[in-house]
């Protein structure tokens, strides 16, 4: 295994996290440890410049690893990792860190935050170091669809899938299709028919 | 809804269920079982004369919400489609009592088949759209709105057959007495916004509320009482919808209708408070509308399980993020569409689901799917070939090889590393989730800053 080089982001997200969190302390922190070649702030990480900033470090500083300490990683690691393939870095060379949904949104202690968000910074500096490049696989598509139950949404689903000129299997518990729409009489605010 | 009876592109499966979904995005393999309707589809030209001569006749709970009547062998209602009855076993007199067959007799091409089985019908489908709908709360859930003690305290759903001109009374408002009703009381949230009951507004019910004082005033002049909590005329055209109403006469009262009393003489008396004026009100009348809550179907965990779908806590299904996400789910290739995912309006239920179908298009146009590589992967020099693991997978992503060793399907595996915890060998991997991973992270969380 080649040596990990590791650049970590310790994002503020706005006053998300640094109203809770002592940043510069986790970014100090996260410089002492084994492997970090850089550890910086930025206020919107996600952000374009924030991008550019770790997409700059990797050519320059020849990153092999990246941890983003900030939000779910629901929420942004697509992001993130679409940023190092960007930079020619295998996407799975990166590790998030949540210090905001798992910290600065749920502690209001500011030194327990701070050291929880320290805690979680270092682990997954110690996790990304053994990250190994995978390859997404891409699989065929079946171009049909189904749809289950024939009432509005169903049948309109149905109809605009069929339009664009696929198969749209279409199935509805009960003897007809029509739903709840079709037991109505005028429908408001127009007072139009509904079937 | 003709449309989509007719559309070379659609297959209309009615009358049928998804009974089991496996595989992946892109490539879903579904089991339906469509249900034996004992009439032959091909045979059949829908004429109606079996459901004309049929002798049994049924109080009709589906369509008509209890107000109306059927046969045994029925079709729902007049433009239903596909065109073709069903007979109702559980109410006919050949599937019950071994006697009758009019409807063999009667129907010109032979398509009655009481033989007939239900069929599974398998199909192979790159995404999936559910779009399964709600029930209608039961309000008798809540005595103190006296349902079912009156045939005059209706729910809107049944309002809506009463009203409607392929209703029972041929759209006229009548009461079960068959008078025109001289005082009406509408009552909204019933069931909804209630901690007795559900929490969440139904948020379609004081618009049809509206428009049933509406009805009421235009088809019998009758006073109408809307008891209100807050007005939610939120949508385009809604307000001044509202506005209309008011104009028209309707007598508005803030504050919940509390209760219905059935009085001896049959009157129904409504009493809630009237919070504007802060005392209490007491309207007696002929007809009571209850706005009631609508509610995720009886059996939506099953439904849920099938798809991979999950509920947020009121029990709808949960969109993969209530803002940015609202047609997607947290299985890949599913999505949902209309009030499946929560209570919508007919517009927005439309918006929903043209939603819902560009994410299935764009799946389409994209022509393959990428899928994660964090699955699981098996060293067989280490397996023994004990099977606990195919045991475990909750997705059916592992089989036995040639080898007698487990084998994973990549494109089946979700990477849950469930497996990985059973193999009592250590012979699993879940990629990106290898055990020197884990404990690294552990270990630096455990440790003691400095």
């Amino acid at each position: 295994m080649e040596e990990p080089r590791i650049g970590v982001y310790i994002c503020e997200c706005g006053v998300n996290i640094a109203a809770t969190v002592d940043v510069p302390a986790v970014v100090e922190m996260a410089a002492g440890l084994p492997n970090v070649v850089i550890a910086r702030q930025h206020k919107y990480t996600c952000s374009e410049p924030g991008q550019q900033m770790i997409q700059d470090d990797i050519r320059e500083l020849g990153l092999n690893r990246v941890v983003v300490a900030s939000c779910t990683p629901r929420m942004h690691e697509p992001t993130f990792q679409r940023a190092l393939q960007g930079a020619g870095l295998n996407p799975y060379y990166f590790e998030m860190a949540n210090i905001r949904e798992h910290v600065s949104w749920v502690i209001h202690d500011k030194p327990a935050a701070t050291e929880k968000a320290k805690r979680l910074v270092r682990s997954a500096v110690a996790r990304v170091a053994f990250h190994e490049p995978l390859e997404p696989r891409r699989e065929a598509v079946e171009q049909a669809a189904l749809v289950v139950g024939g009432g509005i949404a169903g049948i309109q689903a149905a109809l605009s899938i069929a339009d664009s000129g696929y198969r749209v299997y279409l199935v509805e518990r009960e003897p007809s299709i029509g739903g709840r729409m079709a037991q109505l009489d005028k429908t408001f605010p127009t007072l139009d028919c509904s079937t | 809804m003709m449309d989509a009876g007719r559309h070379p592109n659609i297959t209309l499966l009615s009358y049928s269920e998804v009974e089991n979904v496996s595989g992946y995005v892109g490539n879903f393999d579904v089991q339906i079982r469509k249900r034996a309707r004992s009439v032959k589809e091909d045979l059949c030209t829908g004429c109606g004369t079996c459901q004309e001569k049929c002798p049994s006749k049924v109080i009709d709970m589906a369509y008509e919400a209890g107000m109306g009547k059927r046969k045994a062998i029925y079709r729902p209602f007049s433009q239903a489609i596909p065109n073709i009855p069903v007979i109702d076993r559980d109410n006919c007199l050949w599937f019950t009592k071994g006697r009758c067959r009019v409807c063999a007799k009667v129907c010109p091409t032979g398509a009655i088949d009481y033989d007939q089985q239900d069929e599974i019908v398998t199909v192979k489908v790159g995404a999936i759209v559910v779009a399964t709908g709600f029930a209608m709360w039961d309000p008798k859930q809540l005595p103190q709105y006296s349902y079912g003690e009156s045939p005059n305290i209706l729910t809107g759903l049944q309002f809506e057959r009463l009203t409607n001109a392929s209703g029972p009374t041929l759209g006229e408002i009548l009461t079960a007495e068959g008078k025109k009703p001289e005082r009406v009381a509408v009552i909204h949230c019933v069931g909804s916004r209630d901690e007795n009951a559900h929490l969440y507004c139904s948020r379609f019910c004081c618009m049809y509320s509206l428009k049933h004082a509406h009805q009421v005033r235009d088809k019998t002049g009758a006073e109408v009482y809307d008891f209100y909590m807050d007005m939610r005329a939120f949508g385009k055209a809604y307000e001044e919808f509202y506005e209309r109403i008011q104009r028209e006469g309707v007598l508005f009262v803030r504050g919940r209708g509390a209760e219905v009393e059935v009085l001896a003489d049959g009157k129904l008396r409504v009493k809630g408070e009237d919070a504007n004026l802060g005392r209490p009100v007491f309207v007696d009348v002929d007809l009571v509308i209850l706005a009631t809550a609508i509610e995720p179907h009886a059996d939506v965990g099953k439904v849920a399980s099938i798809f991979g779908l999950g509920r947020t806590p009121d029990g709808w299904f949960a969109e993969a993020h209530p803002k940015l996400r609202p047609v997607e789910t947290s299985t890949a290739g599913v999505f949902l569409a209309g009030s499946c995912q929560g209570p919508r309006d007919v517009p927005d239920t439309v918006a929903h689901a043209g939603a819902a179908a560009l994410e299935v298009v764009r799946l389409f146009n994209q022509g393959e799917v990428t899928i994660s590589p964090t699955v699981a992967v098996v060293d067989q020099a280490k397996c023994v070939g004990c099977g606990e693991c195919i045991i475990s997978c909750p997705y059916t992503a592992i089989h036995r090889n040639a080898d007698g060793k487990a084998q994973i399907n990549a494109a089946l595996c979700h990477g849950c590393g469930t497996c990985v915890a059973t193999c009592p060998s250590g012979a699993i991997t879940a990629l990106h989730f290898t055990d020197q991973e884990i404990v690294a992270q552990i270990d630096a969380l455990m440790a003691a800053l400095v």
